[in-house]
């Protein structure tokens, strides 16, 4: 497995393009979640208020808060890391690599774990980068830091660790279907931000437990939304079993699926 | 030197038995109805340097494409080294199908370093392999930066990488300049001459003619020649004759006792004479008849020519 880490590393190591969307990635997530407190505060001169609270007294960064906060805020630029994913698999493809690695000696399953292991660890650094941010903007606002608040609701971390690696193996499996990289990157933007919100909401009327099992409501189930408990509503504050499970059978599908693309394929 | 490294070749597949480099049996391939192959069946033995002919859209590329398990087989069965297929043995052979396909944007020593992690060689054979092909200098240029000539010797580094016993060379002197496509020729006999065994397809008969030892033909996924090159040229020399009087000549030629054919054109006379017999022996019987001839020519086959009437008798 190491070794096909490598593979993927050499190749992606010089790629400038590569680099330049996961870089955007890390600068925007960066951005956006450790000034939360420059939001609430621009909320506040425009006089926002709610009963005989501002909107900068919220503890958006207290432990064990920070964790939920930030990795629900993270999963809405996970789509940047997938058009890193995507333009990968997809150059292979024009430049015809990734028939000549076959043909070297690459078996179509090492092809595919080569790509799921860089995917594996691209998520881990993510991960190790989340943590490490949540960790900073804690214990810089946090009014309490011993080490239940800190280690109480962790688990948010892996559970961001499980739906960017399962995101972005959907991205590949699309690259690798569609095979061009505008139309990949169109079609796992509309599917994820108009297609399947307006399916979910239809089977969501209905069939409940359908609206479950699709790719992205099934990634979002994992971290629910923790802001409405600022306005005093009940949110889920834990990542639930079964959300947990439905992701990671998708997860073994959707590499299965990979595998099977190509080695039905002629390439 | 080509030539007799054919000449040698020979010699030592008809005293020994040479083992089996890749061996194909009835291989099959369907697209919808259309039969891209249809049971080709073939053996490659050990240093042999084999050529795959045939015209545009016979199946060279999908039988290259099938060894080497990027296309998938309808029917039919193949073995490198007597065993069924594997990855393991593919990196041990070197291979560029069709155009030199590389990552553009990294240097030939980076796109090296990905073949020889898939490969499993040593990162010390690039050095090695950039100076055989010529491209030291070079070699930390990105690949988009090279000219068709540089990307078809990069083919070849990349190919010679593991220090492959079999290479499989798909057009590898295409858009070639006729200095470039010399360098390729000279670098395919000294490869060969190392004991390696390959696999050629090229369009250029020519060069099929210098390089190779065997060739087979196919035609619409058919195989419809196979043989060694030597036997395809042997005893096919015509002679071309021409003096003041065409009628005459003809018929003196014709009561020759050895001639085996002989073909009246309206500047020449064009006589096959059979082969045990010698040249110099027609010319001294033309004198003793009194015939003094303006012109006479051998004239040596070619595969070109050979090519095109197998295609023909086949059509």
């Amino acid at each position: 497995m190491r070794r096909l880490i490598e593979i993927e590393w050499l190749k992606n190591r010089h790629y400038r393009t590569f680099w330049v969307v996961i870089g955007v990635y890390f600068l925007v997530l960066g951005f956006v979640c450790s000034n939360g407190k420059q939001v609430l505060a621009f909320l506040e001169r425009k006089g926002i208020k709610y009963e005989q609270f501002k909107p900068t007294m919220l503890p958006i960064y207290d432990f064990p808060d920070v964790w939920q906060n930030i990795t629900y805020m993270a999963s809405f630029f996970k789509i940047f890391l997938a058009f890193g994913i995507i333009i990968s698999i997809t150059n292979e493809n024009s430049y015809r690599t990734i028939r000549q690695n076959i043909i070297d000696g690459l078996s179509k399953k090492d092809f595919i774990f080569s790509k799921v292991g860089f995917i594996f660890l691209l998520s881990l650094l993510d991960s190790t980068f989340l943590f490490l941010l949540s960790l900073l903007m804690g214990f810089w606002h946090s009014s309490v830091t011993d080490f239940r608040s800190i280690s109480q609701t962790i688990f948010f971390i892996p559970a961001h660790f499980l739906e960017v690696c399962t995101y972005l193996v959907f991205a590949l499996l699309v690259g690798l279907l569609l095979k061009k990289s505008g139309l990949s990157i169109v079609l796992l933007l509309v599917y994820t931000l108009i297609i399947e919100p307006i399916l979910g909401a239809i089977l969501l009327r209905e069939h409940d437990w359908v609206a479950r099992f699709l790719p992205i409501k099934a990634l979002n189930n994992l971290i629910p939304s923790p802001f409405p408990r600022y306005l005093f509503q009940e949110i889920q504050d834990y990542v639930a079993w079964d959300a947990i499970l439905i992701v990671m059978a998708h997860l073994v599908i959707y590499i299965f699926l990979c595998y099977r693309l190509l080695a039905k394929r002629d390439l | 030197m080509a030539r007799n490294w054919a000449l040698f070749y020979h010699l030592i597949k008809k005293n020994n038995h040479l083992r089996s480099v890749l061996s194909i049996q009835q291989l099959q391939k369907s697209y919808g109805k259309r039969k891209a192959l249809d049971s080709l069946s073939l053996e490659i033995t050990e240093g042999a340097i084999f050529g795959l002919l045939g015209p545009n859209g016979s199946g060279k590329t999908t039988t290259l494409g099938i060894i080497l398990q990027v296309v998938n087989k309808t029917g039919g069965e193949f073995y490198w080294f007597g065993q069924p297929p594997s990855h393991h043995q593919r990196k041990k052979i070197g291979a560029i199908i069709e155009s030199p396909t590389f990552y553009p944007y990294l240097s030939a020593r980076q796109n090296l370093r990905v073949v020889a992690k898939i490969k499993e060689v040593s990162p010390h054979r690039i050095e090695k392999v950039l100076t055989l092909v010529n491209l030291l200098e070079r070699g930390d240029d990105a690949f988009k930066t090279y000219s068709l000539g540089m990307k078809q010797r990069l083919s070849i580094a990349s190919a010679l990488l593991a220090d492959p016993e079999v290479l499989i060379l798909d057009e590898p002197t295409n858009g070639l300049d006729p200095q470039g496509i010399a360098e390729v020729r000279d670098l395919i006999v000294q490869i060969a001459a190392m004991g390696k065994t390959i696999i050629l397809t090229s369009h250029l008969l020519d060069e099929v003619q210098k390089v190779c030892t065997d060739f087979v033909v196919l035609s619409q996924g058919k195989l419809i020649y196979t043989g060694s090159v030597q036997e395809a040229l042997a005893g096919n020399e015509t002679i071309e004759l021409k003096a003041e009087n065409l009628d005459h000549l003809c018929e003196v030629v014709r009561r020759y006792p050895t001639i085996k054919a002989i073909d009246k054109q309206s500047t020449h006379v064009l006589a096959t004479l059979q082969e045990s017999d010698k040249l110099v022996n027609l010319h001294q019987f033309l004198i003793g008849e009194g015939i003094v001839l303006t012109h006479l020519m051998t004239k040596k086959q070619n595969l070109e020519q050979y090519f095109l009437d197998i295609l023909a008798t086949h059509a």
